[in-house]
């Protein structure tokens, strides 16, 4: 319980081109392209007075090729090899299209078939299934969200413990038991989660936020379903769901680490042997598009969460390396994003404020997230608000576009640095079924990138009128925003003008 | 030279080397050295990827903050992205992210790290700005006016809005009552309030100096390479003296402490902690050994004793967890925290009597063979696991440097777990397990308004 504060903003621009499960990243422009443009960036400052940076060749960096080798199992299961010997350790990730998407009329289903996956297999329980994993020193995970399930195993490569541990994840994916006490045990454990969240404004207006750009799609709901939706889930209804959604045919096996092709083969197969046969599921419909709206949830918090979101776009969509650059310099990449700027750094009004898109099967949303002091929030969401409409009237300037191209072949390297990035990698790449050479794609199609194609992309997917907003807070008589810190006294208190 | 090193030399040995480059304890070529100004640096080589971690450590954070001043190690660091002689408010992050870098920092009680991560040829890059905020820090007062308004967003945002984290912070003032392990990181309120910018100059002037540092690096680099650009760098900045500081200790036996506190939660939990010793403090390192596993009987999977017994075998929690941390600069504390399964009509009394269940079988009956047997293979392969990731295996390093152990302790870690007896187990938790040693958090929902 030692407390380790990670004192500034965690950024989820690692995943800017990648293709993990989470955010995707959404450029933003800053309160004003005037500003942007009279601020020159750092780094040209800064050339002239770091010897380090006149060092610099200016050519991208170097990075760990990859080797992916695909191939698909006899039920059907896509495989994604990547080999790699460094360590006496492999990772195994097992994809598949049965996340809370598939629920239908029983929300929560999906999750808690995943919960289930450990809890039995013949002639073990869930301790003694624990114990066999642990025992190896094995790690299996699992998990469950809209579009996807997972079920992985990290275990180390020599014989003794690969195959041990290899047959005990294949009994446990592909022939769980679902033993009745396991199962009222997750739904209480699932209850208590429930009132949980309660205390937890930011998941009610997430929550809420779905709902509202959703309405009756299957994204809507929560992946762990609602207390209502989980008490009457039966064994008999996981069964069935497992039968069909944990099918090989359903299922992507992406896999890294220290295995020869012939073994990786033998892996796969025998993992794939022991799901259920089918074939895939049916690709998630798509949504129909929200009203504009504005929802405040009272909650007697000190800050206020706000949340403005639309529909964003599917994983295999042709605009998305432009609109990643778009969202990394309105708000997806940290420091430097134009709302981080202008809400935190010149005015002190959050700890942390992004936007992303997220990217899925059918198309996922996009959405500017932030919390302030609750008498700062309406005026903060005005400013925000401003600010998203400034960039998709005036789009990036070419010194943005220039320094967020730089930053993204410069970030590359890290995205395939360890055989955790490479496998959630792999996962994307099958389960989203996109060619094998996509992470080179993104990059050389991102470099070509002009200021006209975001800020076209940018308006043909998002509009400032069309926003769906949750605000989660209490109410409480509203402030004036400070001024922002280079513009000093001479403005007028309040959001910038247009 | 390592077993894949030795490998790579002959590939006609490649049978015979496949033994070695199977062994789990292959310790990874690490060097490290000190320049002529105190700042100590440690190297560890890991070639599988052209990228590379650089992090500073230094030693200090909030157990060194005096009442009144709490908060200044963590806003500090904020306002170590506020500008020095190189680089304006705000600049260095706009460069490194030009560049394609992480970079990011974190405050604990024991210490206050910066981090880059980036491709290996920008390596010198995240040194001179690195260097340049050692030495030549500016702490603008316009920028501090704004920065410490963020920082009061994060005090609401991770403490004040959560219950649980709010009574977490209550809980740990009253289970240290005489070391600064007491005060929260982020600083009270009323403290932040307060806060002037010259206490933070002279904070960073107190602090910040290269023998008060720890340069640790990972990556596709060689030591030399690293010598030559650290001595070039982070060479020049002086040395200084800084003040004395001492362990955070704490009293062995302060008495049983009990708070109640009432949150905005509907979910009664409980927070236990012993007062116990750390590797750094301990007069005998048997008894720190015994207790980390201890945890990881307790905890350290999910066959481990808790969440076997009391989450699915009497079905007493929904929720619990036992935390040990060994590696802290003064006394640490072992604890427990626990969620009665409401569900089941359990309360925070039934918790209570599952745990001291749990600790009363620790004094009294050895663990099973085969218990050890799995914390053994746990950690054989943990220690594998973590370096996939460069960034733990700088933080491991960083993190004992930091609190005044080595970071040689990492390829040890096997040897003094498995040097534990069961008789050192029992007289562990015959020792620490006592009421006389034991914080008692309850947190119970807010009572309505009569």
């Amino acid at each position: 319980m030692s407390q380790r504060i990670e004192s500034r903003f965690a950024r989820t621009r690692a995943c800017s081109f990648a293709l993990a499960v989470t955010f995707g990243l959404l450029g933003a422009g800053s309160a004003m392209a005037e500003t942007a443009a009279e601020t020159p960036k750092a780094i040209d400052k800064a050339a002239s007075t770091l010897e380090s940076l006149k060092e610099l060749d200016g050519k991208a960096p170097a990075r760990r090729s990859l080797n992916i080798q695909s191939w698909n199992t006899a039920e059907g299961a896509r495989v994604l090899f990547v080999e790699a010997h460094e360590l006496p350790m492999f990772d195994m990730r097992l994809l598949f299209a049965a996340g809370s998407s598939q629920d239908g009329a029983n929300p929560g289903i999906a999750l808690v078939t995943n919960a289930m996956l450990n809890e039995g297999v013949k002639g073990k329980n869930v301790s003694a299934i624990a114990e066999g994993f642990e025992g190896l020193g094995a790690d299996f995970a699992n998990g469950s969200y809209r579009d996807m399930a997972i079920a992985s195993l990290r275990s180390l490569s020599a014989a003794d413990k690969r195959e041990p541990a290899l047959k005990l994840f294949a009994e446990v994916v592909g022939k769980p038991t679902f033993p009745a006490d396991s199962l009222a045990r997750i739904k209480n454990q699932l209850l208590a989660s429930f009132e949980y969240q309660k205390q937890n404004p930011g998941k009610l207006a997430g929550d809420e936020l779905f709902t509202r750009l959703y309405g009756d799609h299957p994204y809507a709901h929560p992946s762990m379903g609602t207390a209502k939706s989980v008490a009457p889930l039966t064994l008999a209804q996981l069964k069935a769901f497992h039968a069909k959604a944990y099918a090989a045919g359903n299922a992507v096996i992406a896999l890294v680490g220290d295995l020869t092709r012939a073994e990786a083969e033998a892996v796969a197969s025998q993992v794939s042997a022991a799901l259920p046969k089918g074939p895939a599921l049916a690709q998630t419909v798509a949504p129909t598009e929200p009203k504009p709206s504005e929802t405040h949830i009272e909650f007697p918090s000190k800050q206020t969460h706000l949340m403005l979101a639309e529909l964003g776009i599917t994983r295999g969509d042709p605009d998305y390396a432009a609109l990643s650059l778009g969202n990394s310099i309105l708000g997806g990449g940290g420091f430097g994003s134009r709302l981080m700027t202008e809400v935190r750094e010149k005015r002190g009004l959050t700890y942390g404020v992004s936007s992303g898109f997220t990217p899925m099967q059918a198309q996922g949303p996009f959405m500017i997230s932030l919390q302030t002091r609750a008498e700062l929030s309406e005026n903060t969401l005005k400013l925000v608000k401003d600010i998203t409409r400034d960039f998709l009237a005036n789009g990036p300037t070419q010194k943005e576009l220039d320094d967020a191209k730089r930053e993204l072949a410069g970030s590359f390297p890290l995205a395939t640095a360890s055989n955790a990035a490479i496998v959630g990698q792999l996962g994307a790449v099958g389960f989203y079924n996109l060619p094998l050479t996509y992470l080179e794609d993104f990059m050389t199609q991102s470099q070509s990138v002009t200021v006209e194609q975001i800020k076209t992309v940018m308006n043909k997917h998002l509009d400032a009128d069309k926003l769906v907003i949750v605000t989660a807070g209490p109410t409480v008589p509203q402030k004036p925003l400070p001024p922002p810190t280079d513009k000093p006294a001479e403005q007028p208190l309040g959001v910038p003008e247009h | 030279m390592n077993a894949l090193a030795r490998c790579a030399a002959g590939l006609l040995l490649s049978t015979i080397c496949l033994p070695f480059a199977a062994s789990a304890a292959d310790p990874q070529p690490t060097t490290e050295f000190t320049l002529d100004n105190g700042l100590k640096v440690v190297v560890r080589e890991d070639h599988r990827a052209p990228v590379v971690v650089s992090q500073v450590w230094y030693k200090v954070g909030s157990s060194y903050e005096t009442p009144g001043q709490t908060g200044l190690s963590h806003a500090l660091e904020h306002m170590m992205f506020k500008g020095s002689s190189k680089a304006g408010p705000g600049e260095a992050s706009l460069i490194l992210r030009d560049l394609g870098a992480e970079e990011n920092a974190f405050t604990s009680d024991d210490y206050t790290a910066y981090y880059q991560v980036l491709a290996r040829d920008r390596l010198a890059v995240a040194f001179e700005l690195e260097a340049d905020r050692m030495a030549t820090l500016r702490l603008p007062p316009e920028e501090f006016a704004r920065e410490i308004e963020v920082i009061k967003e994060e005090r609401r945002l991770r403490t004040d809005d959560k219950p649980n984290a709010k009574a977490y912070e209550r809980f740990k003032a009253i289970a240290y009552p005489a070391s600064g392990y007491h005060t929260p990181t982020i600083g009270w309120m009323a403290d932040l309030e307060r806060m002037k910018v010259e206490e933070l100059r002279h904070w960073y002037e107190s602090w910040y100096v290269p023998n008060n540092a720890t340069l640790v690096v990972v990556g596709d680099v060689k030591p030399d390479e690293v010598k030559a650009l650290a001595e070039r760098f982070f060479g020049p900045v002086p040395r200084r003296d800084v003040p004395p500081s001492k362990k955070p200790l704490e009293l062995a036996e302060p008495g049983l402490r009990q708070i109640t506190v009432h949150v905005a939660t509907q979910m009664p939990s409980l927070m236990y902690g012993f007062n116990v010793p750390s590797l750094a403090t301990a007069t005998d390192p048997q008894s720190v050994n015994a207790l980390r596993l201890i945890s990881a009987l307790l905890d350290g999977g999910y066959s481990a004793r808790i969440p076997t017994r009391l989450e699915r075998g009497e079905e007493l929690v929904t929720g619990a967890s036992s935390d040990y941390d060994a590696y802290t600069r003064g006394d640490s504390l072992f604890t427990i925290s626990a969620t009665p399964n409401q569900q089941k009509k359990k309360t925070l009394a039934d918790a209570e009597a599952g745990i001291w269940r749990l600790l009363d079988e620790l004094k009294t009956k050895p663990p099973a063979k085969e218990e050890l047997e799995r914390v053994r293979a746990q950690v054989i392969a943990g220690l594998v696991y973590e370096r996939d990731s460069i960034t733990s295996q700088a933080s491991t390093i960083g993190e004992l440097e930091t609190v005044g152990l080595s970071w040689k302790l990492i390829d040890q870690e096997l040897a003094a777990l498995q040097s534990v007896t069961p008789e050192d187990i029992q007289k562990a938790a015959r020792t620490y397990f006592t009421r006389e040693r034991l914080a008692v958090a309850h947190v119970l929902p807010e009572e309505k308004a009569q």
